[in-house]
């Protein structure tokens, strides 16, 4: 890629939007939705019925809005929200291990008979959607991080040529 | 850019208005071509069937020599900036002027070297990442005009686009339109209903009234030599004033003043001695004189001149003239004016086209 172009891209993002990074993290959004829509369906509905299932709504109603927020900062390239999309992605992975996990692991006595309360099938499913939520989150973290800098050192390059 | 050739256009719409009657203009390039007229005469019409955005009924439209008559707008490389700018909202000035090269899947990067290009022209750089609505209604309109000239077409539409802008702003992005023809040699197709826009911005005008082209000409010729009463009318600021008066040898009659005919002027109305023709006296073709009285009801004093509004006649009781004489004239209201006349337009009272004199064509 010669020089001029790469002023151009530069100098393009300007004006631009950060549109990928701000898609990555709506997939997250998305795929975090896929997870919420399919963790409870079990056999052993009554596995689920404490605490657990309220703290879980309140986290992903908090997780919804946040990420939604952060998508539309990394949209506008506005610093310090790369952060808080990494922290997201972490508490994604932590998640696998706080309730699939768990359930997974999991059996109830119905009808005299162990069944197991989230069969494998399900889990896998589950899990790679929090997985993938993860990596949405955290490479939108990365690109919008890496996309502000370079376009940061443009600007002063720009407003000081002599330095 | 191009050339344009309009031949025989003609618009009729479903309930058998017709809103333009054989309109017939060729444009050169890098043309300003100006439709002037009132409102409802069949100027935007036309400007939309040039566009695309109507059917032509009847006639041919050839670009660059190829027929675009039935041609979809998006195809005839054409762009149009209209009078309430038509720019997308929730987009940035940036992202509107890239518009509709990003839809034609050009390389961004090149789209975004015309842009600035286009930004840099207009004065735009530092509203880029703003949003229409952060902006003056003069800067809107520049955006539009950044949008069409990004596409880099083949000819240029504008729809009454200082319509929406105040007179302090009319008259500076007005001088920017001119700017801006003269430094990109566009060719233009330019309608407003606002005559001191026509004889500023035009190479040739073309004036119209009911769907019929009155007289198409440079703003010299229309002003000059206007071709009816109507294009007498409408050009000229204050409005010709008109009288009719009846045809003597050697002078024309009225009520209220004789006026003596020039020997160019005898020669033209031959024809007309003993009928009655239309007088036509432009304002700034007066001065302080003895050929005719008024009785003054006021004095508009512009420094330079002195608008004077009165009634023909002593008494008042003749037709309305407007007089605009050199230097502060200090009349009251009531006061009687002596007036002489300069120059004299002649019309035909049945057809309303102007008598021309010997030598004008």
């Amino acid at each position: 890629m010669t020089q001029d172009v790469q002023t151009i891209q530069k100098d393009r993002m300007r004006y631009t939007k950060d549109s990928f990074s701000s898609s990555l993290v709506l997939l997250a959004i998305v795929l975090d939705c896929l997870y919420f829509v399919s963790i409870y369906q079990s056999d052993v509905g009554t596995y689920y019925y404490n605490w657990v299932i309220g703290v879980s709504i309140v986290y992903n109603l908090i997780f919804l809005l946040a990420a939604f927020l952060a998508s539309e900062s990394v949209k506008n390239r506005r610093n310090g929200y790369a952060p808080v999309l990494v922290v997201l992605g972490l508490i994604q992975i932590a998640r696998v291990f706080f309730l699939p996990a768990k359930a997974h692991a999991a059996t109830a006595l119905v009808g005299g008979v162990d069944v197991p309360v989230m069969g494998s099938k399900q889990y896998i499913y589950v899990v790679t959607c929090l997985i993938l939520s993860a990596v949405c989150c955290i490479i939108a973290a990365v690109t919008s991080a890496r996309n502000n800098k370079i376009l940061a050192d443009y600007m002063r390059s720009i407003e000081n040529p002599a330095a | 850019m191009a050339e344009l050739s309009l031949q025989h256009l003609e618009k009729v719409y479903d309930n058998n208005v017709q809103a333009v009657f054989d309109f017939n203009l060729d444009v050169k390039d890098g043309e300003l071509i100006v439709l002037v007229g009132p409102s409802g005469c069949g100027k935007s019409t036309t400007l939309r069937m040039v566009a695309g955005l109507e059917d032509i009924t009847r006639g041919k439209m050839l670009l660059d020599g190829k027929d675009v008559t039935d041609a979809p707008a998006k195809d005839r490389d054409i762009a149009m900036v209209f009078q309430n700018y038509a720019l997308y909202g929730h987009m940035t000035v940036y992202e509107n002027m890239a518009f509709s090269l990003t839809l034609r899947k050009e390389d961004p990067n090149v789209i975004h070297q015309k842009v600035l290009a286009a930004a840099e022209v207009l004065g735009l750089m530092e509203q880029l990442n703003k949003k229409p609505a952060q902006l003056s209604g003069g800067q809107r309109q520049r955006v539009a005009m950044g949008r069409s000239i990004v596409r880099n077409p083949k000819l240029f539409l504008f729809d009454e686009p200082l319509s929406n802008l105040d007179a302090k702003l009319r008259s500076a992005t007005r001088r920017e339109i001119l700017l801006l023809h003269k430094r990109l040699n566009a060719t233009m197709l330019y309608v407003t209903h606002d005559q001191t826009e026509a004889l500023t911005l035009a190479d040739r005008i073309v004036c119209m009234s009911m769907g019929h082209v009155q007289q198409i000409g440079t703003p010299l010729e229309l002003y000059d030599e206007p071709a009816n009463l109507f294009v007498a009318s409408f050009i000229g600021l204050p409005p010709m004033n008109f009288v009719d008066v009846k045809v003597e040898a050697d002078r024309v009659v009225s009520e209220y003043m004789t006026l003596p005919l020039t020997a160019s002027e005898k020669k033209a109305l031959a024809g007309y001695v003993g009928k009655e023709v239309v007088l036509g006296i432009r304002p700034e073709n007066t001065k302080v004189g003895s050929e005719f009285q008024m009785k003054v009801i006021n004095n508009e004093n512009l420094g330079m001149n002195t608008l004077v509004h009165g009634h023909l006649g002593a008494d008042g009781k003749g037709e309305k003239v407007t007089c605009k004489l050199n230097g502060w004239c200090t009349y009251h209201n009531g006061d009687v004016a002596s007036i002489s006349v300069t120059r004299k337009h002649f019309f035909d009272k049945e057809t309303t086209c102007a008598i021309k004199m010997e030598g004008k064509v």
